[in-house]
């Protein structure tokens, strides 16, 4: 909220403090003074002048020659401008002036006539329409006629104003205003607050004014209503105008700039209709399913019955505490005014202004709460600036429709309640004195009890935590000093065992060359077109979110492939090569959607390759040993995934469950995320084994007798694989056969078309006793047998 | 000279001396010998002088190791040249026979020695000369077997847990989809509370959304673990904001909460100065600031010393020597109440710190960087 520092002193005498203080002093109770606004930034020395004289340059077409008034003489000024006349008054900045940027101005030679300055555009001065209109004209920024010779122009044009841009939190609605925040720093500053002005003189009407009735008393507790005739709509005045765009608002005409003003100042949203509008009465009531108004933003909303309107007899008025209609508001010709005050329910407010996507002043004011009284304080003072700036007439008619006034809340607490919840002792007379001074009525029991009244405005303020706060925010976060838990009971801590295990996969994935990586949780929905995904594949059914920042942030992702592969991508668009990644994050299953339910969260391993030397068997490596630190037991099946290669890409099934794949990207995937074909993937989930407890290692004893090892070759078809043959291989060995390892595969000459050696390398490892050759022997003849029966092996003998 | 070469030598120097052993046994002559004055036979005191004398000539001449090993062999050796004279021994007349022997031992002695010095000084030769012609070029770099590293947001996380967990603080996980109830009712933020607008929230359907704070962790942990309690609850969090260098619609946050008896807010101060010592460094200061929250009551913004000026004011800073770190304060009654622990008898403190800022101060990162996983990037936090 910007707060301009003149409207402040208004009502609490700041002019001895700095503005840096001011800022200081409003954060040290909680108010974040996010920007100190300077409106002058930069100009110095730039002042109303009035141009006297033009005559054309005798040595330039397009140069002008000006006599010019600048109040303390009259200086010669050469110009390109064409858009100025003599009488004009316009910024000059003198010899040695500065304007926004760090240009200075100096005298100085134009095609041989001296040039004493330089007026200036709105640009130059940095400054908008926002500012006095006219600012974004291209040409020199012509001044009002009643503005003042030789005053400077910041003074003139309200820029030597600070502005204080503060953060007011949600709970503080009683301070979204100039008058809300002035009551804060009169009770930091140990000084008076003003009242505001209220006075008025009231005549008597023949007008009838319009009866009210509301509806909902839920969400319109209180309508007020008051009649102004004699309307004489012209602009506001200067001084109006100037602090109403010093707040950000933009002037429009007087009736509709004293709501702003009173807006901003009393923080009570008032709306002004235009009489003649009105069919008979005010109805405060929901609005009718596919009932249309179009709203001063010029646009049409269709409302519904959650919204609440002001309507008349026959018609939408306004949307409730949101935006008034184009029809019934302030035009040039209104002559009789009805002024709204009222309090709405601040979660219909906030509700409608969101269905409606329209936000206003107004709604931003009524989400955070109106309180009861400010209602009375916003309209009154509309009514004496009506009154002072003679707008128009106030009549002596008034209609309203309210509930019971709330009553003042009653807390009771003591000093000690306080003090310990703190940690630190706080006296009662100190606690009493800072209560006092923020409004609060404090009565000091003798039994110690403090008895304290909350003023209606401190909707925020419920039992003695809150007081509590209210204490220590002026007592002085500061004074709280470090305990170590002095009263807490011991606790075991630590990590769980999910969480264990997670860092300790991290451990040995990192171990294995791959790099971590974070990726967005929500992905494009297109990501499964990318990825080829069956139409009914599961891994489609993802959860949309409804408000997303935009289609590519649109769904929960199934899987993390996607952000793996875009990963890969953006690194191969930098030209980095030998990639090696891996992510742990959660893939989000629903059980139905729309969802009814919770999801399933299932925390899942990706890992990627890409680059480099990389290749299947590095991948298997790395997936082995993650299952074998996780003591899981696994077999594998040609992958059957759409953007996976079918011939280089595997499932993993554990225990018949299918707990994850790897393998090399389809060509087609390659071309589809932007990166090269030879891309490894593999996902896992995690869930399976995640939570489980190591068991402890028992300990075998080392063998006692000697191994020995054989190297056996064979020639078989191509058809049988390494695994079946591994697999019959230890079959046949027994326990004695403790190790099998492939060490060539040759196909080429000498080998028949089809065919391919295979050679192995056996471990025997006697658990008994040293073995004989013939032993050893027998135990080989068995091996060759088994596979020559099962496989048609031939032994090759070297 | 080869390794093999080398060990060959060695080897049969070995060898020499074990035959030595036995001989000087058999050679074991009666002290009583020593002092008889008795001189043996000339020829042969001719013969065992000259063999010495030579001997030792072909010792001082030995240029390696081998050469040595065979001189050795051929004069100590089993049929070695001064064995052969022992043998002769016999031939002498038996009264001489113990000064011959005696004779023969202390040269033997003598030509030992001499083995032994010149052995010391060829294989001190011979190694040097053998690591010399090994020496490699050390600045050479061959291809590195790569190994990873965590992400910086992760690395970050586990250092903060550990000060936590070293505290007797449980860590605990909980949904990232989740039910509005426990994002905004639990923690005393009814449907039309102001506050709901403050922050955000991606929803799903109207009561289930992304959760916009870890302070979820919360409410889960209370429903189900009673005082006392100390807990963090580290996660992702989603807030529907741009992405630019100090935002992200993805990001980290990790919740801590304790509540027991009597817990005061200088706890939450005390705690907070030792995280932000052992996090910025032990001149790190903190400074509390009122704030609101609806979950507590009073609330905090907490400040802790800038770690770029260490207070003096830079740009970091904004010039006021302080950045802000998390929000805290101590627990909302209402809170309490709805997990069913009564806040006449126990009171509590939590706090919520962004992670990804975190890591941020301590890493000089920013928020695109974090999550744009250029290679590069990850592989400055190895």
């Amino acid at each position: 909220m910007k707060v301009p520092v003149i409207w402040l002193n208004d009502y609490v005498d700041i002019s001895d403090i700095s503005v840096e203080e001011l800022a200081e002093k409003l954060v040290g109770i909680g108010f974040e003074v996010e920007e100190i606004i300077y409106t002058g930034n930069g100009i110095e020395n730039v002042v109303v002048g009035k141009i006297l004289d033009i005559k054309k340059h005798a040595d330039a077409n397009k140069l002008q020659v000006c006599m010019v008034d600048v109040g303390k003489e009259i200086t010669t000024i050469v110009t390109g401008a064409d858009n100025i006349s003599v009488g004009d008054l316009i910024p000059v900045a003198l010899d040695g002036a500065k304007l926004p940027g760090g240009k200075t101005i100096k005298a100085s030679f134009l095609r041989g006539v001296m040039s004493y300055g330089m007026m200036c555009s709105g640009s130059e001065l940095g400054i908008d329409d926002s500012v006095i209109d006219g600012a974004e004209v291209n040409g020199i920024l012509i001044l009002p006629k009643d503005f003042t010779i030789g005053t400077d122009i910041k003074q003139a044009l309200g820029l030597d104003e600070y502005i204080l841009d503060i953060g007011v939190t949600a709970n503080r609605s009683d301070c979204q205003s100039v008058y809300g925040i002035a009551r804060e720093v009169g009770a930091v500053l140990g000084r008076k607050v003003k009242a505001p002005a209220l006075k008025y003189k009231t005549v008597p009407t023949n007008l009838k004014i319009p009866s009210v009735y509301v509806e909902d008393s839920e969400l319109c507790p209180r309508y007020t209503a008051r009649l102004i005739t004699d309307v004489n709509i012209e602009p506001s005045p200067k001084w109006m105008q100037d602090r109403l765009r010093l707040a950000g608002h933009h002037p429009i005409n007087n009736i509709v700039d004293i709501t702003n003003y009173v807006l901003t100042e009393i923080g009570q949203p008032l709306h002004a209709f235009d009489l003649r509008q009105i069919d008979e009465e005010i109805r405060v009531r929901k609005a009718f399913e596919g009932e249309k108004i179009i709203a001063l933003d010029e646009k049409e909303y269709e409302l519904d019955p959650s919204m609440l309107v002001i309507a008349d007899k026959s018609k939408p008025l306004a949307i409730a505490g949101v935006m008034g209609g184009q029809h019934s508001g302030i035009a040039t010709d209104t002559t009789s005014v009805l002024l709204e005050a009222a309090k709405f329910a601040r979660g219909n407010i906030r509700g409608t202004s969101r269905a409606l996507g329209l936000r206003s002043d107004s709604s931003a004011r009524y989400e955070h709460g109106v309180d009861w009284n400010s209602i009375d304080a916003g309209r009154e003072r509309a009514l004496a600036l009506i009154s002072q700036l003679k707008a128009g007439k106030i009549t002596d008619t008034a209609s309203q429709c309210e509930v019971k006034a709330p009553e003042e809340k009653i807390i009771v607490t003591s000093a000690k309640q306080i003090s310990d919840l703190l940690g630190i002792e706080i006296k009662p007379m100190t606690i009493s004195k800072i209560l006092k001074a923020l409004g609060f009525d404090v009565e000091q029991k003798e039994n110690k009890k403090l008895v304290v009244t909350v003023p209606l405005y401190r909707e925020d303020i419920d039992n003695f935590t809150d007081l509590t706060e209210e204490v220590i925010r002026y007592y002085g976060y500061d004074n709280i000093t470090s305990t170590f838990l002095s009263s807490a009971k011991p606790t075991v801590g630590g990590l769980s065992r999910r969480q264990k295990n997670i860092n300790e996969l991290k451990s040995l994935l990192c171990a294995n060359g791959l790099y971590e990586i974070a990726t967005y949780a929500f992905i494009n929905e297109k990501q499964h077109d990318l990825l080829k995904l069956e139409s009914n594949s599961p891994l489609r059914k993802a959860i949309p979110i409804l408000n997303p920042l935009s289609a590519e942030y649109g769904v929960m992702r199934t899987q993390l492939a996607g952000s793996m592969l875009k990963t890969i991508s953006g690194n191969t668009n930098r030209k980095n090569s030998n990639l090696a990644f891996f992510e742990i994050a959660k893939t989000f299953i629903a059980r139905d959607l729309p969802l009814i339910e919770l999801p399933d969260e299932n925390e899942t391993l990706c890992i990627g390759l890409a680059g480099g030397e990389h290749e299947f068997y590095e991948l298997k490596d790395i997936v082995s040993q993650i299952l074998a630190s996780a003591d899981i037991d696994f077999n594998l099946e040609y992958g059957k995934r759409q953007y996976l290669h079918p011939g280089i890409s595997a499932e993993i099934f554990s225990k018949s469950e299918n707990i994850g794949y790897f393998g090399k990207i389809h060509p087609d995937i390659a071309e589809n995320f932007c990166v090269p074909e030879n891309v490894y993937i593999c996902e896992i989930n995690l869930e399976t084994f995640i939570d489980a407890v190591p068991v402890n290692k028992q300990y075998k004893p080392l063998p006692k007798y000697p191994a020995v090892n054989r190297d056996l070759a064979f020639v078989v078809e191509d058809k049988y694989s390494i695994g079946e043959l591994i697999r019959e291989i230890k079959s046949a060995g027994g326990a004695l056969c403790s190790d099998v390892t492939l060490f060539d595969i040759y196909r080429g000459t000498q080998i028949t078309e089809g065919y391919k050696s295979v050679a192995f390398s056996l471990k025997i490892q006697p658990e008994e006793k040293t073995l004989t050759d013939e032993e050893i022997q027998t135990l080989v003849n068995g091996i060759v047998e088994n596979l020559k029966s099962k496989f048609d092996a031939q032994l090759r003998l070297s | 000279m080869r390794v093999g070469e080398y060990v060959g030598c060695v080897k049969a120097l070995n060898e020499a001396h074990q035959c030595e052993f036995g001989w000087y046994h058999v050679f074991n002559v009666p002290k009583s010998f020593y002092s008889s004055g008795f001189i043996f036979g000339g020829y042969m005191e001719e013969q065992l002088n000259k063999l010495v004398s030579d001997c030792t000539a072909q010792i001082a001449s030995a240029a390696n190791l081998k050469e040595l090993g065979d001189i050795k062999v051929r004069v100590l050796g089993k049929s070695g040249e001064l064995t052969a004279l022992l043998r002769n021994l016999k031939d002498l007349p038996s009264e001489q026979r113990p000064e011959a022997g005696k004779h023969m031992n202390i040269a033997r002695a003598a030509l030992e020695e001499k083995f032994a010095e010149k052995f010391a000084a060829l294989r001190e030769e011979e190694v040097a000369s053998r690591l010399a012609s090994e020496k490699i070029d050390i600045t050479i770099d061959k291809p590195k077997r790569d190994i990873g590293c965590l992400h910086p947001l992760s690395s970050v996380r586990n250092r903060i847990i550990d000060f936590f967990v070293s505290l007797g603080f449980i860590v605990t996980d909980s949904p990232e989809i989740e039910t509005d109830y426990y994002n905004f009712e639990a923690l005393n933020t009814p449907a039309d509370h102001p506050a709901r607008d403050v922050q955000d929230t991606f929803y799903i359907t109207d009561h289930i959304l992304l959760r916009s704070q870890t302070s979820t962790g919360q409410i889960r942990t209370m429903e189900k673990v009673k005082p006392p309690i100390k807990m963090i609850s580290p996660g992702r969090v989603y807030r529907s904001d741009d992405i630019d260098a100090t935002h992200s619609p993805m990001f980290h946050q990790i919740e801590g909460l304790v509540v027991d008896k009597n817990i005061t807010m200088c706890d939450l101060k005390g705690i907070l100065d030792m995280f932000a010592q052992y996090f910025f460094g032990e001149q790190c200061k903190t400074r509390f600031r009122p704030s609101y929250f609806p979950f507590t009551e009073p609330s905090v913004e907490v400040d802790a010393t800038c770690n770029h000026c260490h207070g003096s004011g830079c740009r970091v800073c904004k010039g006021t020597g302080w950045i802000e770190i998390l929000g805290a304060g101590m627990v909302n009654r209402n809170v309490l109440t709805g997990c069913g622990i009564d806040p006449d008898e126990y009171t509590g403190f939590a706090f919520g710190m962004g992670l990804d800022r975190i890591t941020n101060i301590i890493h000089k990162t920013d928020m695109r960087a974090v999550f744009e996983n250029d290679i590069r990037f990850l592989k400055q936090f190895k």
